[in-house]
């Protein structure tokens, strides 16, 4: 079985004909995509700053971590679930999508920046849990843990301006009539982004 | 208020914006999304302390001076990125259910932000001792924190406010 009758065949299921037939479904997946996808950056970020020694530095990074990382992995899954049915509704496009296979690859690589972190810095975490921040190492991977998320959300949102989802009946796009009523000369460039989700 | 759009998208900073729709819009929105996950963590924060589900060994007043101040800039963050994103496209902004009801939602979660600010600086031993035990004040900091994930829903459904059907003004023209 190859990749294009696996795309095929995720877009074809029930549950993606179901996502994409309804006209409130994908609207409120997404939403809840953002949900999920804000408190994974905004709690992740509490934590990357005190191993950075920006913020609650006061704190044991032991007690911090035990009182935080478990809502960032429900909201992890949140994201991972409503993300993938989101993915389901038009697989091959977004396979194909170079937004797409970005974030894919930064979310793989926020997985092996945090097992560097697990198997180096954390270890010794006796050591240092007091301090202001961390040991260089812990630091370097709490900078890049942030630059990672902040561009997989960059490419998220990409993502929804360079695809589009054909096969979901849509009003005309406002902006449309707008620049007609303007008379704004087309430049050649694509002047709107082409999905509904932006 | 389509005609103070229609007005806003010929004014230049719009057309700047418009010009420039391929990259602008989607970095304002993706920093406009990096506010919202700063607020989202700070308002869960402090609302688990009031409920007593972490930071147990910070006092409140601790907790809020952590995340008080995120919390601001944040909203300040959120404001500028928003003012530029109705600029840059006013009428699919501002001709919306979606977007007046959050900014109600969002006028009501700011406000409560301050006034609990103010009274815990004002009452903190109270606030301390009796008012974060108390169940109504626990069950305040899981409405407001539900307040935010509203403002959310409401802020992505700006992009699709057919789901409101004839309470969409853009449904009715």
């Amino acid at each position: 079985m190859d990749i294009a009758s696996i795309l095929d065949w995720l877009q074809q299921t029930n549950l993606a004909v179901h996502i994409r037939d309804s006209l409130f479904a994908f609207p409120l997946i997404e939403s809840t995509h953002v949900i999920g996808l804000t408190l994974v950056f905004g709690t992740i970020a509490i934590i990357d700053l005190r191993l950075l020694g920006l913020a609650s530095t006061n704190r044991s990074f032991q007690r911090l971590a035990a009182d935080i990382l478990k809502w960032t992995w429900v909201a992890f899954a949140v994201s991972a679930a409503t993300g993938s049915l989101m993915f389901i509704t038009n697989a091959a496009v977004y396979y194909h999508n170079a937004y797409f296979r970005a974030k894919i690859a930064l979310l793989f690589l926020a997985a092996i920046n945090m097992l560097v972190f697990e198997l180096t810095t954390r270890r010794t975490v006796a050591q240092w849990d007091r301090d202001a921040s961390a040991p260089p190492l812990g630091r370097a991977v709490a900078a890049v843990s942030l630059i990672i998320w902040i561009s997989v959300i960059v490419t998220g949102r990409m993502i929804g301006f360079t695809t589009t989802r054909a096969s979901l009946a849509e009003p005309a796009p406002v902006e449309q009539n707008l620049e007609e009523l303007l008379g704004l000369p087309g430049d050649g460039a694509p002047s709107a982004p082409t999905d509904e989700s932006k | 208020m389509k005609q103070f759009a229609l007005w806003l998208s010929t004014t230049s900073p719009s057309v700047y914006i418009q010009e420039h729709n391929t990259w602008a819009i989607p970095v304002i929105q993706s920093i406009h999304i990096v506010g919202i996950a700063l607020v989202m963590g700070s308002v869960l924060m402090i609302d688990l302390r009031i409920l007593g589900w972490a930071w147990v060994d910070q006092t409140l007043r601790q907790t809020t001076n952590r995340f008080g101040p995120w919390l601001t800039g944040a909203l300040w963050l959120l404001l500028v990125t928003g003012i530029l994103m109705v600029i840059g496209e006013p009428v699919r902004e501002l001709v919306t259910f979606s977007f007046w009801l959050k900014m109600a939602l969002v006028a009501i979660g700011a406000l409560v932000a301050v006034v609990f600010q103010r009274a815990l600086r004002r009452h903190e031993q109270h606030w301390e001792n009796t008012l974060v035990h108390n169940r109504s004040i626990k069950a305040l900091a899981i409405v407001t924190f539900l307040i935010w994930v509203c403002i959310i829903f409401l802020g992505r459904l700006i992009a699709y406010d057919h789901v409101w059907g004839s309470w969409s003004p853009s449904e009715r023209q």
